[in-house]
């Protein structure tokens, strides 16, 4: 019958054709994730044969000078440290109180959708336009310090908020409706439910989805640039209001230094930063795999 | 005239370290309809997808024993799965129609076995296909609408239209109205009944008045070993087995 | 200096009355039912009573101070003498605010050394009166709250519907920043129009703020090199990097690798995404853009600049990767498994499910998330600022230097120019471009997505 359209010497050779692309195909695939893990390992052996000799106490605890070879990162580390925290003590609470509401108490009208629009939308929005946002509103209009910890804080914090409200609205989505009853049945308001019950439950994974949004915005270079944080900082900042640098910035001030010698600093400092980013992942693992409950 | 297409010897399943088969032997002929029934569970899905090496696809699943088609093992290192689902075709519990054309649904197995070597013979094809799945008159004008904008049970019958556009030798048809209203069912069941003349058709089904009306022969599975295995009239009329006697007669499953 | 010692005073008091009213409320407990609310929202109750409207007058009289505090020494006589332009003026006020606030600061100007003494005077006057109006809101706010400590008083209600309050308030912040960024970009750039037609904008192919000046400033705002710089560097070249690799690396981890290598690559993959464009950028500027002009140079090419298109787009592609790679993983996992059994049951081998049934029902899944990838590109800034160069040329060779939207905005913003001028205004305008650009992609792209996942559930 039909046997012998399958074995035919025709189908056969077709049969030994396919295969053959079925190799090539999976080869490519094989191929592209090769390359891209080639390209990221290049990257990291390039700035460590740069960067790693450059790398001791006095590079750590200097400051920014015009001799590469005491120039320093304390100061541009502790800009970075004091933005952080602005950025932190803003985005975190309000991030969080926002993913509260939207979860659980928001009613479904209008104004929420175009909450929730406007959330996704500003997760998306390019980070030079939060810069432009921060030079128009925070210095221009407000005339807040320029090149400050607090603005560049501040700027930072409107582009981690939207991150923490996403992922804190999945942590506390996870969170089962049976935590929510239990405590309603024995007499908890719907309030005294949530921040009693629901919110300590979600809060690991809204923990990593803070950490992940603030290692994203240690990294943040492009908006700082328009709200002045590229001076030449000599001495740490002594306030969340002195003029101040950060890491990725001073690294972007290196490396248009004309003198070779800036190579090597640009990539120390590229490996300071790599690390932090590396420590702030991991501990975001570290908590996703030790608190996360499988419901 | 039956002859063996199938041969099942000391077959075992397992999912990881679970054994889903146990120690399965069976025959199953050309030109007949083959039941496989049991409770939820009992693994004649999973006994079905060895059948054309679908098992293959999920991970950590392994099958020993012997599985013979025409004789060969079809899990010789020789077999290619490839090669040989084109000969065991497979329609689904839920209808799959791909996200094409109605045409283009049908066409896909022919194409990428290089069954037709031009327009004209790939359009008897389908028509052919059509015809034998009875749904040739129903869609006939509408060949470029989506597969998916038919009813279910018409899906159901691209489905098996699509099987048998390869032209396969064994059609396996995996509880294939579960999805579907009695009249659907009833129009599957019709063609099911035509088909047999030309392939060798095993269902597995949930529904023992399914199997009586369809099937010549029937097996039943119990957890993972085939329990009783003969002509559907004797296993429903005079079963042998009491655990048999037992399902048929609605004590369990 | 005044306010803040006041806003630590406001905040005591919070704490005080907390104490207060829970510690009265605590007296009024006689047992079991006694009272409608726990003592400690009585203290609640109380501290917000103090704190709200105390910190609301905090926060107005801290914003119109300023501005009394310039009207009293503009009518000091050491005032007259100020020059007229308003940017000078107002550098030199706030040269003489910095003075008082820091006496070892250095003036620029001794005019305001001068102003310093009255400015001085002036801050702790306004302060005082501020500081004292603070003060007596907080404490009749403070007395009406302790006045309402009755056993039979619904705090509990009242604190949860502030908190609500609060709720509300933290999402409204997503709406206010949206607002914020269009509201100042749409001032901004409007004050650019006033100067620069739009038409000559967003029409004009000559990019040369520099000399634009008097008539022929519409001439040198043409807007389109820049846009095709962007369009080619975020939306050719580095699209032609990410999509291939990350699809297919996607594909190879979803379909063919084994769940261990599966667990181990892709967050090695996700790596690539966390790393600063910083770095990406000097990766660029120092090892990829001289590989390319070395290259190019062996190949015959004259001359090839060392800053490049390709340069720039190259790297951002690979910065891409994973984020293509992660949206066709999710594309890919949403179409049923029944659809691939279905091709694999056919006979057809693992590549041709994957091409030809897999990929067309996972496309508009894809297709998105190239879409949100060619919005992150785009809107990618430090790469281009270190590797892509400063001339507006529209040229289609991957080797010429080519500027970007990102790059001008930079460009025109971190110069030392006074800030009305077009010049600066510009980085508005192109920074409106782009934030509409990159709306509507990530409102298509999201809206298919959406679409999509529903259409599979």
């Amino acid at each position: 019958m039909s046997n012998s359209t399958f074995s035919s010497p025709a189908f056969a050779k077709r049969l030994a054709q396919r295969h053959a692309a079925e190799r090539r195909f999976k080869l490519i695939g094989l191929g592209a994730i090769v390359i891209s893990l080639a390209f990221l390992a290049l990257l990291l052996v390039i700035m460590m044969r740069n960067g790693l000799g450059g790398l001791n106490w006095n590079f750590l605890s200097g400051s920014d000078s015009t001799d590469p070879h005491i120039a320093g990162i304390w100061s541009a580390a502790k800009g970075s440290i004091l933005t952080m925290l602005v950025t932190l003590l803003l985005s975190f609470p309000m991030g969080v109180l926002a993913a509260i509401y939207l979860e659980e108490f928001a009613p479904r009208s209008r104004w929420i959708e175009l909450v929730e629009v406007s959330i996704n939308n500003l997760a998306a929005v390019p980070s030079i336009i939060f810069g432009l946002l921060g030079l128009a509103v925070f210095i221009n209009t407000f005339n807040m310090p320029r090149s400050s910890p607090l603005v560049g804080g501040l700027t930072l914090a409107l582009m981690t908020m939207p991150v923490i409200v996403i992922s804190g609205r999945n942590a506390i989505k996870a969170v089962p409706p049976s935590i929510r009853d239990a405590a309603l049945a024995v007499g908890a308001s719907k309030v005294q439910a949530v921040f009693h019950h629901v919110l300590p439950l979600a809060l690991p994974g809204i923990l990593t989805g803070t950490i992940i949004g603030m290692a994203r915005a240690l990294g943040e270079t492009a908006p700082l640039l328009m709200i002045g944080m590229r001076a030449f900082i000599v001495t740490p900042p002594d306030g969340i209001t002195a003029p101040s640098s950060v890491l990725p910035m001073q690294i972007f001030l290196w490396s248009d230094e004309i003198d070779k010698a800036f190579v090597q600093n640009t990539s120390a400092a590229i490996i300071v930063l790599l690390v932090f980013l590396l420590v702030m992942n991991g501990l975001a693992i570290y908590l996703r795999n030790k608190f996360e409950v499988r419901w | 005239m039956t002859e063996t297409k199938l041969t099942a010897r000391n077959v075992d399943v397992f999912y990881g370290p679970k054994k889903a088969i146990d120690n399965v032997s069976i025959d199953i002929d050309n030109g007949i309809v083959t039941a496989f029934i049991g409770p939820s569970g009992c693994g004649k899905s999973t006994f079905l997808r060895s059948l054309n090496r679908m098992n293959d696809t999920i991970a950590g699943a392994r099958v020993t024993g012997e599985i013979l088609l025409d004789g060969e093992d079809i899990y010789a290192p020789s077999m290619d799965p490839v090669a040989l689902r084109a000969r065991v075709g497979m329609v689904f519990q839920k209808p799959n129609p791909f996200p094409k054309s109605i045409y283009e649904n049908i066409a896909y197995g022919p194409r990428i076995h290089g069954l037709a070597s031009s327009k004209a013979e790939m359009d008897a094809i389908i028509e052919s296909s059509l015809t034998k799945a009875g749904l040739w008159d129903e869609v006939k004008d509408r060949l470029s609408d989506a597969g998916t904008a038919l009813s279910g049970g018409q899906q159901q019958r691209l489905c098996i239209a699509r099987a048998i556009a390869v032209s396969p030798e064994v059609i396996l048809m995996d509880e294939p109205c579960s999805a579907l209203d009695p009249i659907a069912t009833a129009k599957i069941e019709e063609l099911i009944d035509e088909l047999k003349e030309n392939y060798a058709i095993v269902i597995v089904t949930h529904s023992m008045q399914q199997a009586a009306r369809v099937s010549q022969r029937t097996a039943f599975f119990h957890l993972g070993n085939l329990v009783e295995y003969g002509e559907t009239s004797e296993i429903f009329t005079n079963p042998r087995e009491e655990k048999t006697k037992d399902y048929i007669t609605g004590r369990y499953g | 200096m005044i306010l803040t010692g006041v806003l630590l005073a406001v905040i005591g008091l919070g704490l005080v009355g907390w104490f207060a009213a829970r510690g009265r409320a605590r007296l009024l407990y006689t047992g079991r039912g006694s009272m409608h609310s726990m003592p400690s929202y009585h203290g609640w109750h109380m501290a917000l009573w103090i704190l709200v409207p105390a910190l609301l007058a905090w926060a107005a009289w801290s914003a119109i101070m300023p501005g009394l505090v310039d009207g009293a020494v503009m009518a000091d006589p050491a005032a007259a003498q100020l020059p007229e332009g308003d940017m000078h003026r107002a550098a030199v006020l706030a040269d003489a605010r910095n003075i008082a606030a820091n006496p070892d600061a250095v003036a620029f100007d001794p005019l305001s050394q001068e102003l310093a003494a009255p400015m001085r005077a002036a801050q702790t006057r306004f302060g005082m009166i501020g500081g004292l109006l603070i003060l007596i809101v907080a404490l009749a706010g403070g007395g009406y709250g302790f006045t309402r400590v009755r056993a039979g008083f619904p705090a509990r209600t009242h604190v949860e519907r502030a908190i609500l309050a609060l709720l509300l308030i933290a999402s409204l912040m997503a709406i206010l920043t949206t607002f914020g960024i269009v509201a100042s970009l749409l001032f901004e750039a409007g004050l650019f129009f006033k100067d620069v037609s739009p038409i000559a904008f967003l029409t004009g192919t000559h990019w040369a703020p520099g000399n634009a000046r008097g008539i022929d400033i519409d001439g040198n705002f043409g807007a389109v090199p820049l846009f095709w710089g962007t369009i080619y560097i975020g939306a050719i070249i580095a699209m032609v990097v990410a999509i291939p690799l990350g699809l297919m690396s996607a594909i190879y981890l979803t379909q063919y690798a084994s769940s261990t290598i599966r667990k181990w690559v892709k967050p090695i993959l996700e790596i690539l995404a966390g790393i600063p464009t910083v770095v990406y950028g000097y990766f660029a500027a120092l090892t990829v853009a001289p590989l390319i002009r070395d290259t190019a140079a062996s190949l015959g090419v004259a001359n090839p600049s060392t800053e490049s298109a390709l340069a720039a787009g190259l790297v951002m592609g690979v910065m891409i990767i994973p984020f293509v790679s992660s949206m066709a993983d999710d594309a890919l996992a949403a179409v049923p498994r029944a659809m691939s059994d279905g091709s694999l049951a056919l006979g057809a081998t693992q590549s041709e499910t994957i091409k030809k049934v897999l990929l067309p029902a996972a496309l508009p899944g894809i297709v998105a998330g190239v879409m949100l990838a060619i919005s992150r590109a785009i809107g990618e800034t430090m790469i281009v600022v270190m590797a892509a160069g400063a001339s507006a040329r529209l040229s289609a060779n991957p080797l010429a230097s080519m500027t970007t939207v990102t790059y001008q905005i930079v460009q025109m913003l971190t110069g030392d120019q006074e800030f009305n001028s077009p010049k600066t205004l510009s980085a508005f305008a192109l920074g409106l471009v782009l934030f509409i650009v990159t709306l509507i992609l990530n409102i298509i792209a999201l809206r298919v997505v959406k679409r999509f996942r529903e259409a599979y559930e």
